[in-house]
């Protein structure tokens, strides 16, 4: 108990010193973890009361992540949105995947490398347009939708990755049966449960807790994954009333979540046979590979390798979401795999992030200069 | 002039428009809760922007309403159209020196112009409708209700003298 209040106190000053800095505070948290933790000085251990606010961290995450698929809204132009989802699927996934597969992890793990490897992180991207002033460039609003486009493509991924070996009909059977069950009871019950959120008092907060928790323990106890149902009670919830429900639920996932990614840290183990060479070609992948996506999308999309640049400079960071694989699927190696290239990511792309600007500009005056040199030759 | 206005998932409203010159004018009201405005000159390729928080963005949006008079003194004009085009101006305006110490009922304010102070914010503590024996000091912020005429008369008569 004493270890789990010092990982909060030194999130909280980690949080301080991000806020101060500007810059994302996911990688602190896991580095404070790492230091904290197993790895490092072995003064935080993870233990059931740890495990228990982190489990309910990666649940309002995920949460979170249902209510923000709210059918009405849609882009403009779903088809560019549809090619440019596509292409970075294709790329980013697939270099992943073949590059862990190469390195000599199995099948599965490659599988989820290359996932977390795909998965930006949707936190740090919207934070970083917001705050560095991005949100009016004609690559944004494709950005913020591609970020929609993975976590629906995440979606897909839990649900191949938690059928796992059972019997596969009977499993879908049983989660289509829960979803019928969850959207008839925010459709039939809508006026209901607005009332209960409209109302002043601690009910609103305690019935989103308790929906999010009752859920995740019924899905255990009938045998469907909880991380999907509680993706599925989100997307439900996101018919009645989506900003009260959000309201409701951020302050539970703003702490649960740091826990989560501070008891992710502390859990990793350096010693469990991980070399180092492999964790740094992964590390260097993540940054190229989003280079070579992000070219091809802007050039197919905006016919501008410049437009590439700025979609590559704003979408390296890989946070909460690869995380939450790593620490629903992966192995111990995995986990510190994900874990390096977590930090990495968002150590770069806070930087690309901040100076694409600076470098477009530095890029277009350097070939204005050489056509300025070029003109006195062709027009001799 | 052409509005549009789209919700963007995770990151709030945008209010996009291109005045007849072809600039382009964005606002996003984020879900942060900050309010972000952008300015594209036409052929510019970057924009610039301005972050603000919601009372700085009101107040923004006073100044281009052509609503205020003075710097830190404003004002609203509502118009209910309903009701035989009543038009209602309230307007702030800051206690000089010289009024320090006297009371609405000393000032009669009512009697001279007509005009009646419904709020004064003192050091950000707010004293709605104010009683006559209520004594002002420097500095005080008044809000003064009335017709524009009203108004005009408790800036000369009251203020100034």
């Amino acid at each position: 108990m004493e270890g789990f209040i010092i990982a909060l106190f030194v999130c909280l000053v980690l949080a301080l010193i991000s806020k101060y800095l500007s810059v994302p505070a996911i990688p602190f948290y896991i580095l404070a973890g790492i230091v904290l933790g197993k790895a490092g000085l072995g003064i935080v251990q993870s233990d059931e009361i740890s495990q228990f606010f982190s489990e309910i961290g990666l649940l309002f995450l995920l949460f979170f992540m249902g209510l923000g698929l709210k059918l009405d809204r849609m882009i403009a132009d779903p088809k560019k949105l549809l090619t440019a989802g596509i292409i970075g699927l294709i790329v980013d996934m697939g270099i992943g995947f073949t590059a862990a597969y190469l390195l000599g992890f199995t099948l599965l793990e490659s599988f989820i490398i290359g996932t977390a490897f795909y998965i930006t992180s949707t936190a740090i991207v919207i934070t970083t347009l917001i705050e560095n002033r991005k949100l009016m460039m004609k690559e944004a609003e494709l950005i913020i939708w591609l970020e929609v486009f993975e976590d629906i493509v995440l979606i897909a991924i839990i649900a191949l990755l938690s059928s796992g070996d059972k019997d596969l009909l009977y499993f879908f059977l049983k989660i289509v049966l829960a979803l019928c069950v969850m959207y008839a009871i925010a459709h039939y019950g809508k006026e209901f449960l607005v009332s209960i959120l409209d109302r002043d008092d601690e009910t609103p907060i305690l019935f989103t807790f308790a929906a999010v928790l009752t859920t995740a323990a019924l899905a255990i106890m009938f045998g469907i994954p909880d991380s999907m149902m509680v993706i599925a009670l989100g997307a439900a919830l996101a018919t009645t009333d989506p900003e009260a429900f959000e309201q409701h639920a951020r302050p539970f996932k703003d702490v649960f979540l740091v826990m989560f990614f501070v008891f992710f840290g502390v859990t990793i183990n350096f010693t469990a046979g991980t070399d180092l060479f492999s964790i740094l070609i992964l590390c260097l992948l993540a940054v190229v590979s989003k280079f070579i996506s992000g070219m091809l999308i802007g050039i197919t999309i905006y016919g501008s390798a410049m437009s590439g640049l700025e979609i590559w400079a704003n979408t390296i960071s890989r946070g909460e979401f690869s995380i939450a694989l790593a620490v629903l699927y992966g192995s111990a190696v995995v986990g510190t795999v994900i874990a390096a290239l977590v930090i990495f990511t968002t150590i770069v792309g806070a930087f690309t992030a901040k100076y694409s600007t600076w470098m477009r500009r530095g890029i277009t005056h350097r070939s204005r200069r050489k056509a300025l040199m070029h003109r006195p030759h062709s027009s001799r | 002039m052409a509005l549009r206005s789209l919700k963007l998932p995770g990151v709030g409203t945008k209010y996009e428009f291109m005045t007849d010159k072809g600039d382009t004018v964005a606002i996003f009201f984020t879900t942060t809760g900050t309010i972000q405005m952008y300015t594209l000159q036409k052929g510019c390729q970057s924009s610039s922007a301005a972050e603000m928080t919601p009372v700085e963005a009101r107040r923004l949006g006073n100044i281009l309403t052509g609503a205020i008079i003075e710097a830190d003194q404003e004002s609203v004009e509502i118009a209910f159209s309903a009701l035989a085009d009543l038009r209602v101006t309230i307007h702030t305006f800051y206690i000089p020196r010289a009024r320090a110490g006297q009371t609405i009922e000393d000032l009669q304010i009512r009697a001279k112009t007509g005009a009646t102070v419904i709020a004064v914010c003192r050091q950000d503590k707010n004293i709605i409708n104010p009683p006559p024996s209520f004594a002002f000091e420097e500095g005080d912020a008044a809000l003064i209700i009335g017709e524009s005429d009203q108004i005009k008369k408790f800036e000369s008569e009251i203020l100034v003298e």
